[in-house]
């Protein structure tokens, strides 16, 4: 009972807090990012955190999610609302041929195939240039703002579609961790042996999760076109920026929990943001160092993530209240 | 299945990881209401049997079959549907969930099966510390605690084929004999329990039947008193 109304507090202040922004400026445009961001990690957990594959090729269905949405309205002129269903097919079959051969592979081994897939379809967005433009990007071609149509002369509509779908990824997330798969992935986490032994089919769990990641890590391609509005091969694919970034989120967020991800991405994407606004002018490069140097000295100081800050907050928060 | 048929048979199996070959043309057979023991010294193959009966050898040929299905072409996750349970080596409970977790998974293919509590009270009747234990994680039990959870995991699917891997090892004295009492007990309950073991003494002490394997060749067969008669068995592994 307490929990839900701590969890309703937080949605309505999440809620609020756009409206308190300028709906055109700057911040708005970190929120909405840090909420797109905080989805994304939250998918990667499903299978970094419950089936314990750290994936470093996430940014290959992101990337079939923006340009299969766009591309749809480009050629076709078919709303992104649907394309983004379309992308999510697409994705979980992606994430379907790349599982197959992979999922057998343990800890940096599979972190490295999935890397290189990543590369592999960079590589194929950048050179196939009748389908995606190539290295030149896409643009999404401007429609009248309408809802049906995903298309708003404002951040705000964006800030809101960022935060449901962080819920709704947070709810899936959650459900899986305490469905009947939630406790075969603990069982292959924690033993791979004895979860065979008792007639759990460890490859089929893992494929599963690998699927409904992937489909959601290409939804959520659709929602970044849509706010980028440009995008080309190099960010939507991006190794960096997006497969090892939202990976980074959920791990420094605390790995396998429901509210890891959104504390990494609280904490990420506007540190990175304000060192972008503060050093960039000085030296080029500055800012990433700076903020490489802030992510190794949280690493070391909270090596399993901001969630232990966070119980630990709790705890006190709550013998406060019984004394 | 007629009575006269065989619970378990193997014939001819060869299993090997990779370039080697472990075991050389092994012939086994085992009965319903069956207690066998296979002994023999460490790296003779014995785990492997095992594992090959559970799938989860990668290079098997032979016959492998139980009460009427051929197992070679079954998955692993698929063996336990059939009745077999495995206890492996090295106990591989799961640490961080507690023992009453850990035995309600043991039940995972049968998790419709409406007994499932009563299931559970016969294994703390068996086991009766593991009821002190229940609600405590796995891994913070003793060697021989954990023992139990995994014999009592294998247990919750109500086995006809009860597969133990050197369940003895690296336990103290006085658990190993606990043990044996409840292997004792479970097969008087009747089922059948095909038991690999190190400890050649205790092991013809539990088990009617045995099989020597030596580098992966049966050298020996016959009930626990033969063997235990047996002049080449008592040099070699008991020490007489």
């Amino acid at each position: 009972m307490k929990r839900w109304i701590a969890i309703l507090a937080v949605i309505a202040i999440a809620a609020v807090l756009p409206l308190l922004l300028s709906p055109t400026g700057y911040w708005i445009r970190v929120l909405t990012f840090t909420l797109l961001f905080a989805a994304m990690a939250q998918v990667w957990n499903i299978i970094g955190g419950l089936a314990n594959q750290t994936s470093l090729g996430h940014a290959a269905f992101f990337g079939i999610g923006a340009y299969t949405s766009t591309i749809l309205v480009l050629k076709f002129g078919i709303s992104p609302w649907i394309g983004m269903f379309a992308g999510g097919f697409l994705g979980g079959i992606a994430a379907l041929i790349i599982a197959v051969p992979t999922m057998r592979l343990q800890g940096h081994y599979f972190a490295l195939a999935t890397l290189a897939f990543g590369e592999v379809m960079r590589v194929i967005a950048n050179v196939w240039t009748s389908l995606t433009g190539g290295p030149v990007g896409l643009s999404v071609p401007f429609v009248p703002p309408s809802i049906a149509a995903y298309s708003f002369k404002q951040l705000l509509p964006h800030a809101y579609i960022a935060l449901i779908a962080l819920i709704i990824v947070t709810v899936i997330f959650e459900a899986i961790r305490r469905s009947a798969m939630g406790y075969r992935l603990r069982a292959i986490k924690e033993n791979p042996a004895a979860a065979e032994v008792i007639g759990i089919d460890t490859t089929k769990v893992k494929l599963q999760t690998a699927v409904i990641s992937g489909v959601l890590m290409a939804m959520l391609g659709t929602l970044y076109a849509q706010v980028a509005v440009f995008f080309d091969p190099d960010t939507v694919f991006s190794a960096a920026s997006i497969s090892i970034r939202v990976a980074l989120i959920a791990i420094l967020g605390g790995v396998g929990t429901a509210i890891g991800p959104i504390l990494g991405a609280l904490f990420i994407i506007p540190v990175e943001e304000l060192m972008n606004d503060l050093f960039s002018s000085g030296a080029a490069g500055l800012s990433q160092l700076i903020f490489g140097v802030i992510l190794i000295a949280v690493i070391l100081w909270r090596p399993r993530g901001f969630i232990t800050v966070f119980d630990s907050l709790m705890a006190r928060f709550s013998n406060k209240a019984r004394s | 299945m007629n009575a006269s048929q065989p619970l378990l048979e193997i014939k001819g199996l060869n299993a090997g990881y990779g370039e080697i070959e472990v075991l050389h043309g092994i012939d086994l057979q085992m009965f319903e209401g069956e207690f066998v023991c296979i002994i023999g010294a460490n790296t003779a193959g014995k785990s492997t049997i095992l594992r090959a009966i559970s799938r989860l050898v990668p290079h098997v040929t032979g016959t492998l079959r139980f009460a009427g299905n051929d197992l070679s072409n079954r998955a692993s996750h698929d063996i336990p549907t059939l009745g077999i349970a495995h206890v492996p080596e090295g106990r591989h409970v799961f640490s961080d969930m507690m023992v009453e977790e850990n035995l309600m998974l043991g039940a995972f293919t049968a998790r419709h099966a409406k007994d499932l509590s009563s299931r559970m009270e016969g294994i703390f009747e068996l086991f009766p510390r593991l009821r002190e234990r229940r609600g405590q994680l796995a891994g913070t039990l003793s060697g021989g605690e954990q023992q139990m959870v995994a014999v009592g995991r294998a247990l919750m699917l109500q086995p006809k084929l009860l597969l133990l891997d050197e369940p003895s090892h690296g336990l103290a004295p006085k658990v190993v004999e606990e043990m044996h009492d409840a292997f004792t007990k479970i097969h008087s309950r009747g089922t059948s329990i095909l038991l690999v073991e190190q400890n050649v003494g205790l092991a013809l002490d539990v088990a009617t039947r045995g099989y020597v394997l030596e580098s992966g060749r049966i050298a020996l067969q016959g009930t626990s008193a033969e063997l235990n008669e047996n002049p080449a068995v008592r040099a070699a592994y008991l020490g007489i």
